[in-house]
């Protein structure tokens, strides 16, 4: 989002911007969230207005598949070496899924988060961006199969494509490389290996109409529809022993799942167990209108175990309900872990970061760095940053 | 037909299967193309190229190419010279309807004419340019926000008028003693930035500094706004776009006498605590002081929203009395305590120290006891209900943000700018945090909402870039976010107007003044191409050189309407071209099927639909229309605020319509999708169309 | 309602014993919800961290709960702030020993380092003067017979008399302690009586329940219970060894059954304690945090078996300087003994006098 938002952005004023990601489509994390805190409104509403942007400017030009694995130069002058994945289908792609129907290979569902599975050459979702076809090099056969190759009528699969690597000369760089979620299998008791224990992102796609359970949140184990869900605030974050700060959207997140959750089951029993519920500005009113819901409710304590139940894969959570000062062992058809933010830094020992991996203010100069990666912030925040970064990158005298 | 029109139809992705093209071909030269080509993959390099050498040295008005969805492929067909418009033919019907079906080819020719009479009755924009343009920003307000928007503008190299009200710049971020820790180390307060940005401000030539002046007047439009100033400077000052900065104030605690404060000498703000230290007067600090976290914050009777920055104000101001007295004990009586970010680090290391003490609980009394105050505190995390004598109460006040009618806007709809809740400017805040409804000034900082000084900068630091994004644009002729590039812009046929004011009341963003009489005075550069102003018209005085009440008319028009003994219904759909338009295309790629009884119109906005549009589709024959916009409400998703809202209210006016046609009132239905429901597209069109079966075919269906 | 006086020297003190950053705990509940043996009700150690944290003596003196405890050390392994709950409970319980020590000055004198020297001489004195009144002091001829050197009559009514005395004394501490634990903690729930409760406690006790539980300390567990077993043999066989010293013949033989039950359970206490060391020196994460009462009781112990295998080589080996041992060991054996109320040793009362109260009022 942020990235996106800067090319816009700094193409609409008038600058020849190159979008370099690692995906084959656009939106990062964003992008597979089913709904923004606090309005509720899709990501995608937003992200459509920027593609249109992007597509009606002639300013943007976009590597997608493509890593950066060099930075050299000045401001005003670097050259970035980039490599960029092999593209098995060109822009010559129509999106009319013929590969798709044909290919022989699955694959998880990488987009849902290993929930479902896509063919070896999938479309990575319906609203993908740039609008193409992608084939999976890991597990597609090649020269073996070939089939998807017979079918297209557009000549846009090359299956002995090559990556490539290109060196392109800028005068600015904005590092948007946003985050990753905290990797859940390291928290010791939280029990992330059971199939109904899943992150706050999983969630999102859970939830999601092109998720797995099409807009109807299933629990994995048995695909029925959980009545009873725990909310486990701060899996990983302000914990000395993973991530000691706090991730800062979380809590609202959680506001954001429990309510759409309540609204879409109005039987579903839905317990959130926190430190402190930190929610920023007018997002307090996401808060209060959980606080009045009555299949809403707070717990103040932190969960100290989870465990799976032998028979259905329930899961019995342990806490302190510290408000009412009594220990609480409680049983839940789903329990969902507010997984923190981790920062991605794509090219360490060039790109500078603080102790906790954040990318720091002070680049080199000419290299300005935007958003999530640079501290933990939401959706709104990292629109602002990357605008801010924006301004930052057309200064002259840098 | 007198404008020649050139049409390719590319029969790939199975629309040539679903579709007979020789039968499209036979419909386009019907309505008088000048020439209709088809190629087997359009989009391929042999496609674009056959497109183009069939384009050259040909004298065309404009380009019709049915093919797929003009979200695929964009761009791909465009011509400098030639007005193009996309038929979705793959997407809105191979995809979606029986191939080879008599209704499926009839979708396809209906919308194939539809595209005819889209481009037959639009016209090639032509930018819209002032009498002036001023590439010149004004920052409204010389605190850490503004000051940080005036640097950077000029660092972009562009000029500024900084005005401030003070005597001096710097604002409240000036008053600190010590900044919130927001880079490592976390555990020392920093040093307020604000004083080298102060000292900065002295170097730069272009950022003009006019401090104990106000705003007298602001008006005119994006690139050629006209600024009275009042005060130490008195004069008018032309800038392209304006950055206001002006900053928040702290609640008033005078609501707080529940509290202790205006009632207990003891008890002062965080403010003033702030000043108590800033000023160095640390010898009025007694020994034990307790915070009172969230004062007025978070309290439906006070301020209903978090203020972002008291938990970290508290924890630096507790610091500073554990600094200069180490005997003094601090007590913090919190909700949450909310340090997000790194600044969990900053909480940490205060937490070190062995006489600050923290526990969550709610105050219910603070009361005196001889010298001291005694305050009373219930659900604490040490028992049920506690009292803590202490020497000093700090309340921790939140932030109100400043009025902006204090820029005295010289618009028709207010002096200030329209605000969403709790005084807030009103923006879509999720994803486009700067548009506010005043085009081509944008609100940053404390403004805007509740936020740290780091936070401020960075938004000082958008805000700006969307104030030179904006002049640069307006110099092009091109309209700002969201429809960003568009050349078109409303002109006006003033000869038919009525001064009926509705436009000038309808327009989201303010775009219209009036005279005396009420006359409306159309201030182009405002305008975001909505096309709001349309539908409020109730005499087709307002149009865009493609986007206009005759041409949707002929649009309408081009659609063939069974008869009523086909027992063929017809629905007409106007669909937002922002979210639904895109959730039909969804429904395409996912091969959802959708009923080929519709016909789908896209608009600017669901608010820009006129009712003549209705009126005429129904007296053509159609048997119901559908409206489907964006979500409207306080969490509305309409692009352009309130659109759809609009339309919801419209509604009643329509009725009136239906009434005297002897309608029924389900002829006329409003829904809001969201973008991602294109899998209830199918279900909304059948439930629709079962309805419409229940009262019948329209009656003037033939007429 | 509770007025609060924060005691900060309380609290830096607990920082202090414990090292703790006990100050920066955020009260997130984790302690108590991975604590196996907390309570449903009002369970521990969060609310304890609170008090402390706010430096509130009067709430913790004669809390009940910091002796449930058995410093497994799950709290501190789980602990979002690395602030160690275990260490803090286990520096509250070394404060408690010495809040409750009668008379007062004599918690003090076993809670530092500085005051050893005067821990040591106490007992030298006190030896050497009961010597001086029996006439022995002196090193007696022939083979070695360490009654020739302290007379049984005499060993045996003077070491009961001391016992009798600090014991004593350490009861109208432990009343007081009793008193406070029903102000801090009153009866809630399902109440049990006292007899019934102390039943369940020795069960307890003997079976090293509490122990099982505790999922980052293992190695403990076998540690005190060899430890605990060691003791109880040794002091089946002291008794014996007293008995037998007035009825029949004493110095027992090597094939006495008590004698090889004693040194079964000197080798007990060897392997116990050297577990604990080992653990308190190579696993510093789990053991916790190691303090001169941890230090000072662990090899006191050590001496004190080490003294009283040798005593007994000494005896058949007929070394010359038996007697020094012999003496050596004495103080060895106050150390342990009239000591107990001041040292860590403490525990023994005062968490089986809690676990009592906590059954009795239905916390455990």
């Amino acid at each position: 989002m942020a990235g996106i938002t800067a090319a816009v952005e700094l193409a609409e004023a008038g600058r020849e911007v190159v979008l370099v990601e690692k995906e084959a489509c656009l939106g990062g994390n964003v992008v597979r969230m089913n709904s923004y805190f606090p309005k509720f409104c899709p990501p995608n509403c937003g992200l459509e207005i920027n593609y249109r942007r992007i597509r009606s400017s002639r300013r943007i030009r976009i590597l997608t598949q493509s890593t950066v694995e060099h930075i050299e130069g000045v401001s005003g002058d670097f050259s970035v070496k980039i490599k960029t994945a092999p593209a098995y289908i060109n822009d010559l792609c129509t999106a009319c899924g013929k590969c798709a129907e044909v290919c022989p290979v699955e694959r998880p569902n990488a987009f849902n988060y290993g929930f479902g599975k896509t063919k070896a050459a999938y479309l990575p979702h319906e609203m993908t961006f740039p609008f193409t076809y992608v084939i999976d090099g890991t597990v597609c056969l090649k020269e073996q199969c070939g089939k998807c190759v017979e079918v297209c009528d557009y000549n846009a699969i090359d299956l002995n494509a090559e990556e490539e690597t290109t060196v392109l000369n800028v005068e600015r760089i904005i590092i948007a490389t946003g985050w990753k979620t905290f990797d859940a299998k390291k928290i010791k008791n939280l029990c992330y290996a059971a199939p109904n224990v899943v992150t706050n992102v999983e969630l999102e796609r859970l939830l999601a109409v092109g998720g797995p359970g099409e807009g109807t949140l299933k629990r994995p184990s048995d695909h029925e529809i959980p009545r009873t869900i725990a909310f486990v605030q701060c899996a990983g974050s302000r914990d000395e022993n993973y991530l000691p700060y706090c991730s800062a959207v979380c809590c609202s997140a959680s506001l954001k799942h429990a309510l759409t959750i309540s609204e879409r089951c109005t039987d579903a029993q839905i317990s959130i167990y926190y430190i402190d519920l930190r929610v920023s500005g007018r997002n307090e009113d996401l808060l209060v209108k959980a606080e009045n819901n009555k299949n809403i409710r707070f717990i103040k304590g932190k969960i100290g175990r989870i465990s799976e139940s032998d028979d259905n894969h329930d899961l019995e959570v342990e806490a302190e309900d510290i408000l009412s000062g009594r220990k609480i062992k409680e049983r839940y058809d789903m329990v969902v872990l507010a997984t923190g933010m981790v920062p991605n830094n794509p090219l360490e020992g060039i790109i500078l970061t603080d102790s906790e991996g954040f990318l720091v203010e002070n680049q080199l100069e000419g290299i300005v760095t935007a958003a999530t990666c640079r501290k933990p912030m939401d959706v709104s925040e990292s629109v602002k940053d990357a605008t801010s970064a924006a301004v930052k990158s057309i200064k002259t005298n840098f | 037909m007198d404008r020649k029109i050139g049409i390719f139809i590319c029969s790939g992705c199975d629309i040539g299967k679903s579709i007979d093209i020789s039968r499209l071909k036979a419909v386009a030269e019907k309505h008088g193309a000048a020439f209709c080509r088809e190629h087997p993959a359009l989009c391929s390099k042999n496609g674009t190229d056959f497109y183009y050498s069939e384009l050259e040295n040909k004298e065309l008005h404009g380009v019709v190419i049915a093919a797929c969805s003009p979200r695929s492929k964009a761009g791909m067909f465009d011509h400098d010279r030639l007005l193009t418009e996309r038929v979705n033919l793959r997407e809105q019907v191979s995809w979606v309807m029986e191939p080879g079906h008599q209704d499926t080819q009839s979708a396809a020719e209906d919308y194939l004419r539809m595209g005819i009479a889209r481009v037959a009755g639009s016209a090639r924009p032509v930018p819209f340019r002032d009498s002036y343009h001023s590439s010149e920003i004004l920052v409204v307000g010389a605190g850490i926000t503004g000051l940080t928007a005036a640097l950077e503008a000029d660092s972009a190299g562009y000029v500024v008028h900084l005005v401030e009200k003070a005597d001096r710049p710097g604002g409240y971020a000036s008053k600190l003693a010590g900044q919130i820790p927001y880079k490592e180390p976390f555990n020392r307060i920093a040093d307020p930035v604000i004083f080298k940005r102060i000292e900065e401000l002295g170097t730069r030539k272009n950022i003009n500094l006019y401090i104990k002046t106000t705003i007298a007047t602001i008006k005119g439009q994006p690139g050629n706004f006209e600024v009275t100033l009042h005060g130490a400077y008195n004069g008018t000052i032309r800038v392209g776009a304006i950055v206001t900065a002006m900053g928040m104030k702290p609640y008033d605690p005078s609501a707080l006498s529940h509290l202790g404060y205006g009632r207990l000498p003891g008890v002062l703000t965080s403010v003033e605590f702030e000043e108590l230290i800033a000023t160095r007067r640390y010898s009025e600090i007694p020994g034990r002081v307790l915070f009172i976290q969230c004062a007025d914050s978070r309290d439906r009777e006070h301020l209903p929203y978090c203020s972002n920055t008291c938990c970290g104000t508290t924890l630096k101001q507790a610091t500073y009395i554990r600094e200069h007295n180490p005997s003094a004990e601090v007590y913090i009586i919190y909700k949450d305590i909310r340090t997000p970010g790194l600044q969990e680090k900053f909480y940490r290391a205060v937490q070190g120290d062995d006489a600050i003490m923290m526990t969550k609980g709610a105050v219910t009394g603070v009361n005196p006891n001889g010298n001291q105050i005694d305050v009373e505190v219930k659900d604490s995390l040490i028992d049920e209900q506690i009292v803590i004598p202490v020497d000093m109460v700090v309340l921790a006040v939140g932030m109100v943000p400043t009025a902006t009618e204090d820029l005295n806007l010289q618009y028709r709809q207010g002096t200030g700018l329209p605000e969403l809740k709790y005084r807030f400017p009103d923006s879509h805040f999720i994803c486009f945090p700067y548009e506010t409804r005043r085009t081509g000034i944008y609100a940053a900082g404390t403004i805007r909402a509740p936020m740290d000084i780091p936070s401020c900068m960075a938004d000082a630091s958008g805000a700006v870039f969307k104030a030179i994004q904006c002049i640069e644009a307006v110099k092009r002729g091109e309209a700002v976010h969201p429809r960003s590039g568009d050349l078109s812009w409303p002109e006006l046929y003033m000869d038919r107007c009525t001064d009926c004011k509705r436009c000038t009341e309808e327009c989201p963003f303010g775009s219209y003044d009036e005279n005396e009489k009420g006359t409306p005075i159309p201030n182009p550069a405002r305008c975001r191409r909505c096309g709001i102003c349309i539908g409020s018209c109730p005499e087709r005085v307002i149009s865009f050189k493609d986007y206009s009440i005759n041409m949707m008319t002929e649009v309408i028009k081009a659609v063939h309407i069974p008869d009523e003994f086909e027992e063929k219904p017809r629905i007409l759909a106007f669909v937002c071209e922002n979210d639904a338009y895109p959730a039909f295309d969804m429904a395409g790629i996912k091969r959802l099927s959708i009923s080929p009884y519709v016909r789908i119109i896209p608009v600017r906005c669901i608010g820009s639909v006129n009712k003549v549009w209705i009126s005429d589709a129904l007296s053509l024959g159609f048997d119901g229309i559908l409206q489907i916009g964006c979500k409207p409400g306080e969490d509305y998703q309409c692009h352009y605020i309130h659109g759809s809202e609009l339309t919801e209210k419209r509604g009643k006016n329509l009725q009136e319509t239906l009434e005297t046609m002897m309608l029924e009132p389900e002829r006329i239905k409003t829904v809001f999708l969201e973008i991602n429901e294109y899998d209830k597209i199918p279900g909304i069109i059948n439930d629709y169309l079962e309805e419409i079966e229940l009262i019948g075919p329209n009656p003037f269906k033939g007429m | 309602m509770l007025r609060i006086k924060p005691d900060i020297r309380f609290k830096k003190e607990i920082t202090r014993i414990s090292g703790s950053p006990l100050g920066e705990c955020i009260q997130c509940g984790n302690c108590s919800a991975v604590c196996s043996l907390a309570p449903e009700d009002r369970p521990f150690p969060r609310k304890e961290m609170a008090w402390a944290a706010w430096g509130l003596k009067d709430k913790l003196m004669g809390n009940p709960d910091i002796w449930l405890c058995h410093q497994c050390g799950d709290c501190s392994t789980y602990c979002p702030r690395g602030v160690r709950p275990s260490d803090v409970l286990a520096a509250v319980r070394k404060i408690t020993i010495q809040h409750y020590a009668r008379p007062g000055f004599m918690g003090k004198l076993l809670s530092s380092p500085a005051y050893l020297p005067v821990a040591i001489a106490i007992p030298v004195v006190i030896i050497s003067v009961i010597l001086m009144m029996a006439g022995t002091f002196r090193i007696p001829e022939g083979p070695v017979n360490y009654s020739k050197f302290f007379p049984h009559i005499w060993l045996n009514t003077t070491f009961t008399a001391m016992t009798l005395f600090f014991y004593g004394m350490a009861f109208i501490g432990l009343r007081k302690f009793w008193k406070d634990m029903k102000r801090i903690i009153p009866a809630g729930g399902r109440k049990s009586t006292l007899f019934k409760s102390i039943l369940q406690v020795l069960k307890e006790v003997f079976g090293h329940s509490k122990f099982s539980g505790c999922k980052s300390n293992k190695s403990r567990n076998l540690a005190h219970l060899l430890t605990f077993f060691g003791f109880v043999l040794l002091l089946l066989v002291t008794l014996y060894a007293i008995v037998a010293s007035i009825t029949h013949h004493y110095p027992l033989s090597f094939t006495n059954p008590f004698k090889i039950l004693g040194n079964i359970a000197s080798l007990m206490l060897y392997t116990g304690i050297t577990i604990m060391i080992a653990r308190r020196l190579f696993d510093r994460g789990n053991a916790g945090r190691s303090n001169y009462d941890d230090w000072l009781l662990l090899i006191s112990i050590l001496l004190l078996t080490a003294s009283g295998t040798l005593v007994e080589a000494a005896r058949f080996l007929e070394w010359g300087w038996a007697y020094h041992l012999y003496f050596f060991h004495l103080v060895c054996v106050w150390f342990l003994i009239m000591y107990l109320p001041y040292t860590k040793l403490a525990h023994i009362f005062y968490r089986t006098l809690a676990m009592v109260y906590a059954r009795s009022v239905g916390r455990l």
